[in-house]
C-alpha cells in the first residue's frame, strides 16, 4: 500500500522533468503549509482567552506586508519560469520522430492507425487496431491525435501524458517510452456513458517483438 | 418612479406596517426576510446535493451494488438500487451544479448579500427592494426547473457541471434530451436573478451608506460582497452567452460547437471558463470577508492591514478574468497560451498569500475566544490554505498534465469550497443566527458538528491527492474496470465511509438551526460584543432595521482592544472625543 | 427625524439610484453583447471563406439607411432629454414621438429583411455564417424591441404629464439604455455586414 502514497514509476523520458517539478511544488508547498500551520496552532494556543487577558492593539505592519507578498510573488514566478521550458518541449516542440501513427477516439474505444509497409499515414495498406497501441521502447512515438464525436482525452498516467482529443481538430502528441511493458490507456475527459471503462493498452516492445508483431498484423490484413 | 424608490417606502420609519402573512413571508421585500428565504431554499438544496454526494460515494467504494434503501428507484435510472454508467453521470453533474449554483451562492451572495449589506452600511433596506424580492423569486423558478429535470424522460443533465461540448450539445451522445436543455435554461433563469442581485447590491453599496461609513470604513465582509457583485455582474453574461448557444445548438439545429457544420468545440470551454473561474472567486471571496469578521471579533483585535484586505481582494477579483485557460491546459488549446495563463494563474496566489498571513497577523496577540463560529472561521483559513496550495501544483502546467482530471483536482475543489466556503458558511450561520433569529444557537452542539464536519472532512477529502497521484480519473463510475487502480481501492473505501460520517454530522447542524429557531436562549442585543452596525439595531429588527435615526459612523469597523477604551470593543457609531476621533 | 431618504444623514449622491442601476446594468449587457461578438469573430476569423460560398449577401444598402434611422433616433431621444431638462414639455413629447417612431421603423426594416433573407436560402442552420447572423443581430433586434416597448411606457407617462424640470429621472434612464442600444448597432453593423 504505501508505494501508492506517491506517484506510479514514470516510464518516459520527460516523467523525470515532470515528476522533478512535482516534488519541488510538493516541497514548496509543504513547507509553507507547515509554517502556516504550525505559526497558526501556536498563536492559537498562546493566545486564547484567559481571564483578564486583553488583546494587543495591532493594526498592521506595511513592511512585513511588503515582505511577504514579495517573497511569494518571487517563489511563484520563480516556479512559472521553471515550468515554461519543460511544457514546451512537450507539448510545443519535441524532438523529430521515429515511428508515426494516428490516433482517433470514438465512444468509446481507441483507434490506432498503422502507417503500412510503406511507413506513410493516409494510404490504403494502413491498419487500424480498436485499443492495442503498440510502440518500440526508445523511439520517439509521434502520433495525431484526433477524435470522432466528442472530446476524449488520452493518459497513460505511466508516461506522464495527457492530451484530449478533440473532434475536428488534429493535435500532434510525442513520447518515449524507456521501459518495456503493458500500460493502461485510460481516458480521461467525460465522454458519455461509457467514459468508465474507456480504454486501450499500450504495449511498449522492443524493437524485434514490435517488427514482428506489426508483420503479423500487416500479413493478417 | 422616483429616482430615489426607497425613500418612498422609508419615510415612516419607526411604524411597523402590519403586512399580511403573504407580504410578510412569501412576497417580502424586507431584505432580511429575502435573506433568510435565501438561507431556507439553499439549506434545502444542501440536503439534494449532498445525497446525490452520499450516493456517488456509495458506488465508487463499492461499484455495481445495490445501494441500501435506492429498491424503489425507476430503472433505467437505478437497477434494483445498483446504479448504471448514465445514472452516476446525472449524480455528479447534479451533484456540483446544484452545491455550485443552488447551495454556495444563494448562501454567500443571496443570503448575507441581502441580510448583511443595508444592515452593515446603515441602510433601511436594499435599493430596489421589489426587484430584491422578484430576484430571489426568479432563483427559486430556476431551482424548480433544475429540480424538475430529475423528472423528464432520459434523466437530468450528465455532462459534468462544466458541460463540454460536443458532449452536452448532442442529445444522442449522452442520451439526456430534456434534463440538458432545462439545466441550460435554468441557469439562464438564474442568471436574470443574480443580475437583478448584483445591480441591487452595486447601487445599495455606492449610494445607501449612512453618513461617516466612508469606503475604507466598510467591513470586510461588504468590500468582499461588492467585489462579488461586480463579478456576478460581469462574469454571468458570459455564462448566459454560452448556454444561449449551447440551446441553439441542442434546439435550433446550428452547430455551434460542431465541428461537422463549421463549429468550434473549444469555444464553449473559453466562454465557460471565462465565467467560470471568476465564478469559483465568487465562491470564495465572501467567504473570505465572512472570516475576517468573525476572526477579528474573537480575537479582540483589528484585522492585521485592512486596507491591503480590501486590496487583496480587488486584486483577485481583477486576476481572475485572466487566468480562464488554466482549466484548457491539455484541451488542445495553443501551449503558448497555456504559459501564459501559467503565469497568471501563479501571480493569482500572492493576492491569497496576502490574505492568509494576514489573518495569522489578526490572531498574532488576540485575545481570542474560541466560540463554534470561531472555530469554523478558522478552519476556514487552515482549509484554504490546503485547497490554494493544491492550486499550485495544477497551475504548474507540466505537472498539470498529469494530475489534470484526476482526484487530485476533486481533492482541490472540495478544500475550496467545502473546507472553504462551506466551512466559512457554517461560521456564519452560528455568528449572524442571533440577529437573524433573535436566538443563539446551541454552542455545544454546534462545537460538536464542528469537529465530527472538520475530522470527517479530511478523511474524506485528503486521501482523494493520494487517488489523484496515482492517476485515478474523475468521474468514473467503477474504478475496478481499470487493473491499475485495484490496489488502491481500499482508499475509495475509506473515503466513502468518511463521507458518510460527514453527510450524517450534517443533521447535527440540522437539528442544531431548527433546536435553537424554536427554542434558543434569547439573544441579547450585541451577543458577541461586536463592532459592526448590525449590531446596533434591535435584536430582532422590523422593516426599516433601525427604529430611530440612521446611525452615524465614526471609525472603522475592527476597533477591538483599542487603547483609547476601557471596553475591549468600540461600535462603529459611538464616537469617542478627543486624540482617538482624530485617529480615525 | 434625523435621515431624509435613503442616505441617511448623508448628502444625496452623485447619480441617483435609477441612473447608477441602469449604468450597471449597462455593463453587464456589454458582457453579453461581448461573448456573442466574441464568439462571432471566433467563427468569421477562423473560417476560410466569409460569407461562404452559396449564400445570400446582407443588403447593405437598405441597412446603411437603416444605420441612419437608429442614430437618428439617438439624436432625437437627447433632444427629448434636453427638452425635458429645460421644461419644454410638448417639445420633449413630440421628440419622444418621433423616437418611438425611429425605433419601430428600424424593427420593421430589420424584420423585412429578415424575410427575404430566408426567402432567399440563409437560415438560421446555414452553418455558422446563418447561426451567427440571426443570433448577434437578432440579439440586438430584442434589445430595440424592449428598448421600444420601455420608451412606449415613458411616452405614455410623458403624454399623462408626468414629467417636468424637477422630475425627469425616468425619461433620463430609458434615454441612457436607447443610446446604449444605438451604440452598440455601428459595431455590430461593422462587423456584421462588412
Ligand atoms: C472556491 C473555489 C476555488 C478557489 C478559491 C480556487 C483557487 C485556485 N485554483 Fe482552483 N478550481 C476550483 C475552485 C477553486 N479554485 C474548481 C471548482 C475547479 C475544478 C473545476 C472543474 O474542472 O470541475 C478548480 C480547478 C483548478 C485548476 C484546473 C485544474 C485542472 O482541471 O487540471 C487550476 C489550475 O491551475 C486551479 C488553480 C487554482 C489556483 C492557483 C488557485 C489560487 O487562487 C489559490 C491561491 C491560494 C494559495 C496559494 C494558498 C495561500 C497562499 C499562501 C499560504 C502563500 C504561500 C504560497 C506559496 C509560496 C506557494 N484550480
Ligand atoms: C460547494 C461545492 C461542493 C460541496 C459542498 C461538495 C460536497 C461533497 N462532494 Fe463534491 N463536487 C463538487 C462540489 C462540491 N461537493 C464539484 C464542483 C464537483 C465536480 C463535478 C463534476 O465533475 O462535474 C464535485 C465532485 C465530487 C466527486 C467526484 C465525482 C467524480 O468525479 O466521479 C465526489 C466523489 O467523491 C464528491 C463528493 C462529495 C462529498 C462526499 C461531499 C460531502 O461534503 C457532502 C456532505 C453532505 C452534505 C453536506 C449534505 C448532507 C445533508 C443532509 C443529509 C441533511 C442536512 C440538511 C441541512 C443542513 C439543511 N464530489
Ligand atoms: Cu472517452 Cu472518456
Ligand atoms: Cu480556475
Amino acid at each position: 500500500m504505501l508505494e501508492h502514497f506517491w506517484l506510479p514509476e514514470g516510464i518516459s523520458t520527460f516523467s523525470p522533468r515532470i515528476d522533478f517539478l512535482f516534488t519541488l511544488i510538493f516541497w514548496i508547498t509543504a513547507v509553507v503549509w507547515a509554517l502556516v500551520t504550525i505559526a497558526m496552532i501556536v498563536f492559537m494556543v498562546k493566545y486564547r482567552t484567559r481571564p483578564g487577558r486583553k488583546a494587543t492593539y495591532i493594526e498592521g505592519n506595511p513592511r512585513l506586508e511588503i515582505l511577504w507578498t514579495t517573497v511569494t510573488a518571487v517563489i511563484l514566478i520563480g516556479l512559472a519560469l521553471l515550468s515554461r521550458s519543460t511544457w514546451a518541449n512537450i507539448k510545443e516542440n519535441g524532438p523529430p520522430g521515429d515511428v508515426f501513427y494516428k490516433v482517433t477516439a470514438k465512444q468509446f474505444n481507441w483507434e490506432i492507425t498503422y502507417p503500412g509497409p510503406d511507413g506513410k499515414l493516409g494510404t490504403a495498406d494502413d491498419v487500424t487496431v480498436e485499443n492495442d497501441f503498440h510502440v518500440p521502447v526508445n523511439k520517439v512515438v509521434r502520433f495525431e491525435l484526433t477524435s470522432k464525436d466528442v472530446i476524449h482525452s488520452f493518459f497513460v498516467p505511466w508516461i506522464r501524458l495527457k492530451q484530449d482529443a478533440v473532434p475536428g481538430r488534429q493535435i500532434h502528441v510525442w513520447f518515449e517510452a524507456t521501459k518495456k511493458g503493458q500500460y493502461e490507456i485510460p481516458c480521461a475527459e467525460l465522454c458519455g456513458f461509457g467514459h468508465s471503462g474507456m480504454k486501450g493498452t499500450l504495449y511498449v516492445e522492443s524493437e524485434q517483438d514490435f517488427q514482428h508483431w506489426l508483420k503479423d498484423k500487416y500479413s493478417s490484413k | 418612479m422616483s429616482s430615489t424608490p426607497a425613500s418612498a417606502i422609508h419615510v415612516g420609519h419607526a411604524e411597523h406596517h402590519e403586512l399580511g402573512f403573504v407580504r410578510t413571508y412569501i412576497f417580502s421585500t424586507d431584505h432580511k426576510m429575502i435573506g433568510r428565504q435565501f438561507l431556507f431554499m439553499a439549506l434545502f438544496m444542501m440536503a439534494i446535493g449532498g445525497a446525490m454526494a452520499m450516493l456517488m460515494r456509495w458506488e465508487l467504494a463499492f461499484p455495481e451494488t445495490a445501494v441500501p434503501f435506492m429498491h424503489w428507484v425507476p430503472e433505467p435510472y437505478m437497477y434494483d438500487g445498483a446504479i448504471p454508467p448514465n445514472t452516476y453521470n446525472s449524480m455528479f453533474t447534479m451533484h456540483a451544479t446544484i452545491m455550485i449554483f443552488f447551495v454556495v451562492m444563494p448562501i454567500l451572495v443571496g443570503c448575507y448579500g441581502n441580510f448583511l449589506i443595508p444592515l452593515m452600511i446603515g441602510a433601511r433596506d436594499m435599493a430596489f427592494p421589489v426587484l430584491n424580492m422578484l430576484s430571489f423569486w426568479v432563483g427559486a423558478v430556476a431551482g424548480l426547473i433544475m429540480l424538475a429535470s430529475f423528472f423528464v424522460p432520459g434523466g437530468p443533465a450528465a455532462a459534468g457541471w462544466t458541460s463540454y461540448a460536443p458532449l452536452s450539445a448532442v442529445p444522442v451522445y449522452t442520451g439526456v434530451d430534456w434534463g440538458q436543455n432545462l439545466w441550460c435554461i435554468s441557469l439562464i433563469v438564474l442568471g436574470v436573478s443574480s443580475l437583478m442581485g448584483s445591480i441591487n447590491y452595486i447601487t445599495t453599496v455606492i449610494n445607501m451608506r449612512t453618513k461617516g461609513m466612508t469606503f475604507f470604513r466598510l467591513p470586510l465582509v461588504i468590500w468582499s460582497l461588492f467585489i462579488t457583485a461586480i463579478l456576478l455582474l460581469l462574469a454571468l453574461p458570459v455564462l448566459t452567452t454560452a448556454l444561449a448557444l449551447l440551446l441553439f445548438d441542442r434546439l435550433g439545429g446550428t452547430h455551434f460547437f460542431l465541428p461537422a457544420g463549421g463549429g468550434e468545440p473549444l469555444l464553449w470551454q473559453h466562454l465557460f471558463w471565462f465565467f467560470g473561474h471568476p465564478e469559483v472567486y465568487i465562491m470564495i471571496l465572501p467567504a473570505m470577508g465572512m472570516a475576517s469578521e468573525i476572526i477579528a471579533t474573537f480575537s479582540r483585535k483589528p484585522i492585521f492591514g485592512y486596507r491591503a484586505m480590501a486590496y487583496a481582494m480587488a486584486a483577485i477579483a481583477f486576476l481572475s478574468w485572466i487566468v480562464w485557460g488554466h482549466h484548457m491546459f491539455q484541451s488542445g488549446m495553443n501551449p503558448a497560451l497555456g504559459s501564459g495563463f501559467m503565469v497568471t494563474t501563479m501571480i493569482i496566489g500572492v493576492p491569497s498569500a496576502i490574505k492568509t498571513f494576514n489573518w495569522l497577523g489578526t490572531i498574532y496577540k488576540g485575545n481570542i475566544h474560541y466560540t463554534a463560529a470561531m472555530m469554523n472561521a478558522l478552519a476556514f483559513v487552515a482549509m484554504f490554505v490546503i485547497g490554494g496550495l493544491s492550486g499550485i501544483f495544477m497551475a504548474c502546467t507540466p505537472v498539470d498534465m498529469f494530475i489534470h482530471d484526476t482526484y487530485f483536482i476533486v481533492a482541490h475543489i472540495h478544500y475550496v469550497l467545502f473546507g472553504g466556503s462551506l466551512f466559512a458558511i457554517f461560521g456564519a450561520i452560528l455568528y449572524w443566527f442571533p440577529k437573524m433569529f433573535g436566538r443563539m444557537m446551541n454552542e455545544t452542539l454546534g462545537k460538536i458538528h464542528f469537529w465530527i464536519t472538520f475530522i470527517a472532512f479530511n478523511c474524506t477529502f485528503f486521501p482523494m491527492h493520494i487517488l489523484g497521484m496515482n492517476g485515478h480519473m474523475r468521474r468514473i463510475y467503477n474504478p475496478l474496470q481499470y487493473d491499475f487502480l485495484k490496489p488502491i481501492q481500499p482508499i475509495n473505501v475509506f473515503i466513502s465511509i468518511s463521507a458518510f460520517v460527514l453527510g450524517a454530522a450534517q443533521f447535527i447542524l440540522l437539528a442544531n438551526i431548527i433546536w435553537s429557531l424554536a427554542r434558543g436562549k434569547k439573544a441579547e442585543a450585541n451577543p458577541w460584543r461586536a463592532n459592526t452596525l448590525e449590531w446596533t439595531t434591535p435584536i430582532r429588527p422590523g422593516h426599516g432595521n433601525w427604529d430611530g435615526p440612521l446611525p452615524v459612523v465614526h471609525h472603522g469597523p475592527y476597533e477591538y482592544s483599542s487603547p483609547l477604551t476601557t471596553e475591549d470593543y468600540l461600535p462603529q457609531n459611538v464616537e469617542i472625543t478627543g486624540k482617538a476621533a482624530v485617529a480615525h | 427625524m434625523g435621515d431624509g431618504g435613503p442616505g441617511g444623514g448623508r448628502e444625496a449622491p452623485i447619480i441617483s439610484n435609477g441612473r447608477l442601476a441602469v449604468l450597471i446594468l449597462l455593463a453587464g449587457e456589454t458582457m453579453l453583447f461581448a461573448g456573442f461578438i466574441g464568439s462571432f469573430l471566433v467563427y468569421k476569423l477562423g473560417a476560410p471563406f466569409w460569407p461562404p460560398p452559396g449564400l445570400p449577401r446582407l443588403p447593405i444598402q437598405i441597412t446603411w439607411a437603416n444605420t441612419f434611422v437608429l442614430l437618428a433616433s439617438g439624436v432625437t431621444m437627447h433632444l427629448a432629454v434636453r427638452a425635458v431638462r429645460r421644461n419644454r414639455l410638448a417639445r420633449m413629447r413630440l421628440m419622444l414621438g418621433i423616437t418611438v417612431l425611429l425605433g419601430t421603423t428600424f424593427l420593421v426594416v430589420q424584420g423585412r429583411e429578415w424575410v427575404r433573407l430566408i426567402e432567399h436560402g440563409l437560415h438560421l442552420t446555414s452553418g455558422t455564417y446563418g447561426a451567427t447572423f440571426y443570433t448577434l443581430i437578432g440579439l440586438h433586434g430584442f434589445h430595440v424591441l424592449c428598448a421600444v416597448l420601455w420608451l412606449l411606457g415613458v411616452f405614455a407617462a410623458a403624454m399623462a404629464g408626468r414629467f417636468t424640470a424637477f422630475r425627469y429621472a425616468p425619461v433620463e434612464i430609458c434615454a441612457i439604455y436607447w443610446y446604449f442600444v444605438c451604440a452598440v448597432w455601428p459595431v455590430l453593423f461593422y462587423l456584421v455586414y462588412f
